[in-house]
């Protein structure tokens, strides 16, 4: 196989799911690219990514700011009135001296979650303001990395599931935070499954280096 | 003109990029992940974190997961105790749940894990590639889910401390987020291109 240089292999893409080496073709707007070994969604050509990011992470940040500052599930048992917050979750963990719990919860539903947003917001603007070439190197790379760890969808779950423990013991009431957080879920699942790193990566290229890299 | 032989591509975990193995010392070159520089130790790392893992994952089946004061009695229960009586109550969907979650999940990654371990050293089922890889991307996104429990448990033990009924973590709370915890980094460093790689490649 011979190419011109380093930088022709960004015609080139592995599918992350079956390591299958492809030849990227260009897409027309809104269309996606599968694996034609296994299935997979590989990349998408999306003409108003900056936007719908930008949208989608303002859209995610709201959703999480309620989802905190509103009680989960309110529940009445032997008369007395008890509810929940996220960050009561894990403050409650350290209040009975499970620290190392208590890090951890804090971490996978509320630092890398909210962090993980943050830095799409970030990524997305500096991108639409077309500055910070480096800076949006090192966030993406973060991005990447602190993805995993993000864990509100198993959170929502866990809920869900706490909840079917309680019934017949106590009255439950869902607050509204509990909404909030099945919609940011639903657009963390969306924005994580439709908007792949590498997208991010050659619009980044496509914006700073319209010419190519010449190295 | 560039002479590479597809073999030598890889993919940049980190940024997705193809990138040409250069052996010891890859640099990613679109994110500039140093991700390559500890390959001479790569499995040696993912082997500390799994056994840490498993060895974590004893504690956490024999003390308590979940403490229940009640009118003064106490009664903690364990992983496997508290899916037989959700069982025994009738919860079937949430006695599955959990079973996958704590059990399942946990134990069928350090098998996957440990098979995958392996078999970088030894060939085992060299002629099925592709059945590995999934093997790893399930343990990726499968794995963690198994956090589902320590999450109720927190949810629980903030939800109900009346002064009569109480629900306190116990301390295979601790052992299970810390067993979780480095499974998911042994799968993080656990290199997949070392599946594919042929033993003559160094
Ligand atoms: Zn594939
Ligand atoms: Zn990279």
């Amino acid at each position: 196989m011979k190419i011109e240089n380093e930088e022709a292999l960004d015609d080139f893409i592995i599918c992350h799911k079956c390591q299958t080496l492809h030849h990227e073709i260009p897409l027309r707007d809104g269309a996606m690219a599968y694996c034609s070994a296994c299935g997979t969604m590989m990349y998408r050509y999306d003409s108003h990514l900056i936007d719908r990011g930008l949208a989608l992470s303002i859209t995610a940040l709201i959703f999480f700011f309620v989802a905190n500052f509103f009680p989960i599930v309110k529940i009445e048992i032997l008369g007395h009135a008890q509810f929940i917050t996220i960050p009561k979750t894990f403050l409650s963990l350290f209040e009975h001296g499970f620290y190392i719990v208590g890090i951890f919860c804090s971490f996978l539903i509320f630092i890398f979650p909210l962090g993980v947003f943050l830095l799409y917001l970030w990524i997305f603007t500096l991108l639409k303001l077309q500055r910070g070439e480096r800076l949006t190197r090192r966030l993406l790379v973060l991005l990447s990395r602190s993805i995993p760890w993000s864990m509100s969808d198993i959170f929502l779950l866990s809920i869900l599931v706490s909840l079917v423990k309680l019934i017949g013991y106590a009255q439950i009431e869902i607050g509204t935070a509990f909404w909030a957080l099945v919609l940011f879920v639903a657009v963390d699942l969306y924005i994580t499954k439709m908007i792949r790193i590498s997208e991010i990566w050659m619009l980044h290229k496509r914006l700073f280096f319209p010419q190519g890299r010449g190295c | 003109m560039l002479e590479v032989d597809p073999k030598q591509l890889i993919r940049c975990p980190i940024c997705e990029a193809v990138n040409i193995d250069k052996g010891k010392s890859n640099c990613c070159r679109r994110c500039e992940s140093a991700i390559y520089h500890h390959r001479r130790f790569k499995t040696e790392r993912s082997w500390a974190f799994l056994i840490t893992a498993i060895i974590a994952y004893i504690p956490a089946n024999l003390y308590p997961m979940l403490i229940t004061k009640q009118f003064g009695m106490v009664e903690g229960s364990t992983i496997v105790g508290g899916v037989i009586l959700l069982w025994e109550h009738g919860s079937y969907p949430i006695a599955v749940v959990i079973f996958f979650a704590s059990i399942v999940i946990p134990v069928m990654k350090f098998f996957i894990l440990l098979y995958l371990l392996i078999s970088v050293k030894y060939p085992l089922g060299k002629e099925r590639k592709v059945d590995k890889h999934k093997l790893y991307y399930m343990t990726e996104v499968v794995g963690p889910w198994s956090m589902v429990d320590v999450f109720v448990v927190a949810i629980l033990s903030a939800l109900i401390h009346l002064s009569n009924i109480q629900i306190v973590a116990g301390t295979a709370a601790t052992a299970f987020a810390i067993s979780v915890f480095f499974t998911l980094l042994a799968a993080h460093a656990f290199d997949e291109r070392l599946i594919q790689e042929s033993p003559y490649r160094f």
